[in-house]
């Protein structure tokens, strides 16, 4: 029976995640995506949506969209049914990707500072600097450790947080055209984006 | 065999737990209270004149699209790194403002970190146009105006406006723009007040010029981007007083 107990403990150890023992660092995490991006940005003769593609899956696999959107509606997401929550998590999904995306493809071999990070419970912030020629502009990772993965939940450029100015204005044009009102811009900007910027403008 | 057979099965509850568990997450994560709702009331600002800002927006935007830009980008002939060295002299010229801003907030290592600064690229920068005090850590540039001397002092916006060329704004850090123009060393230069704004616009395109495109970004990604410049700028604002 000892020995039953024994196997038991070691597959369980071998199984279960121990988030309490690894203690998945989210500087590390970050770092790794960032590295991973600035690879792809990096890699000359590349077609560019095979670009888009690959930029996109490591966006998608450190960012978390579901908690940005809820985060972003804020007090509406509450008012918001299934429905209309799942269409906006769609739509607010892509519209950050594009956000993000034109952001990063502006990159022209900057170089990235890590400079620390602030864990508490469950949530962190990572901090780093873009060195420009001009500047150096503080960025800002915050996370939420889901298992054994942070998730970005917003990005902060000098101060100013995405989800925050997002949260801004959307809870102004849902109060003012409701959230049917609100989803039907989103949708529009979401289908200008897409007309507009093709694999490179 | 019993053992090994229990053993076995033990195995088998282990292998399906597991599969739970993975099914679990796919589930959205629930992390907790909104981290944003604390600071809502604080990031915000009153915005009576609304139509009127979105008038001064809306000219504002023409000018940088068919006025500035243009001639930021023909400007562009000048190699960046003249440009940029051009841009790091205006900004060292501006050093009064950010000294005497942070002996108001009494901030006194900040505006010895300025008065450093200000001897070194005035000297070793050859006059402002190289900034070699930035490769000393300890010798980060500080950034301080009028405006956020007011709000170090618990001054609030009052209401949200939007300048003509200088765009984003409001009532306190409008107030402590005017008030900024006297710590200008171009206001005591003996310039007319038009040969002064030449000075200004000249400023503004040389660093339109070394800008890339983040205007014309935020009106990609913003729905509405006067909201969205409003909002982003109460939060600079707010960071920068924090700091």
């Amino acid at each position: 029976m000892n020995r039953m107990l024994l196997s038991l403990v070691v597959c369980l150890l071998l199984i279960l995640p121990l988030p309490a023992l690894a203690a998945p660092s989210a500087i590390d995490q970050v770092r790794q995506t960032v590295d991973q991006v600035l690879g792809v940005l990096r890699t000359k003769g590349m077609d560019e949506t095979a670009r888009r593609d690959q930029l996109r899956t490591l966006i998608r696999a450190r960012f978390d969209f579901a908690l940005m959107s809820q985060w972003t509606l804020g007090p509406y997401w509450r008012k918001a049914d299934a429905a209309q929550q799942q269409r906006f998590i769609g739509l607010y999904s892509d519209l950050l990707e594009a956000n993000y995306l034109g952001k990063i493809e502006k990159y022209s071999g900057e170089k990235v500072n890590y400079l620390g990070e602030r864990v508490e419970s469950g949530r962190a912030e990572v901090q780093t600097e873009v060195v420009t020629a001009q500047a150096h502009i503080p960025l800002n990772y915050r996370l939420s450790l889901e298992g054994e993965d942070w998730k970005v939940y917003d990005v902060v450029i000098e101060g100013v947080s995405l989800v925050r100015t997002y949260r801004g204005t959307f809870g102004e044009i849902a109060r003012k055209d409701g959230i049917d009102g609100l989803l039907e811009q989103v949708a529009q900007k979401v289908r200008e984006q897409k007309a507009g910027a093709g694999p490179k403008s | 065999m019993n053992r090994f057979r229990q053993t076995v099965l033990a195995l088998l509850l282990l292998l399906v737990l597991a599969g739970a568990g993975q099914a679990r997450a796919e589930e959205p994560f629930d992390a907790g209270p909104d981290p944003f709702a604390a600071e809502d009331a604080k990031l915000q600002v009153a915005d009576p004149l609304e139509p009127f800002n979105r008038g001064v927006f809306w000219v504002n935007d023409k000018l940088y699209f068919y006025l500035f830009k243009p001639i930021a980008r023909g400007y562009r002939v000048v190699p960046e790194g003249v440009r940029s060295r051009i841009g790091n002299a205006f900004t060292n010229l501006a050093f009064p403002i950010r000294f005497v801003n942070s002996l108001l907030q009494l901030k006194f290592r900040g505006a010895a970190v300025e008065f450093d600064r200000f001897l070194i690229n005035s000297t070793v920068g050859l006059g402002g146009f190289f900034d070699p005090a930035s490769n000393l850590p300890e010798l980060k540039a500080q950034n301080e105006d009028l405006g956020q001397t007011f709000g170090r002092y618990g001054i609030g916006h009052g209401f949200y406006l939007v300048l003509p060329v200088l765009g984003a704004s409001s009532l306190r850090d409008g107030v402590g723009t005017l008030g900024d123009v006297f710590l200008d060393p171009w206001y005591y230069t003996g310039l007319t007040w038009a040969e002064q704004g030449g000075v200004k616009g000249g400023e503004i395109v040389n660093w339109l010029s070394l800008d890339r495109d983040t205007y014309e970004q935020i009106k990609r990604d913003a729905i509405d981007p006067y909201l969205f410049i409003r909002n982003a700028y109460i939060q600079r604002r707010q960071a920068q007083v924090d700091q």
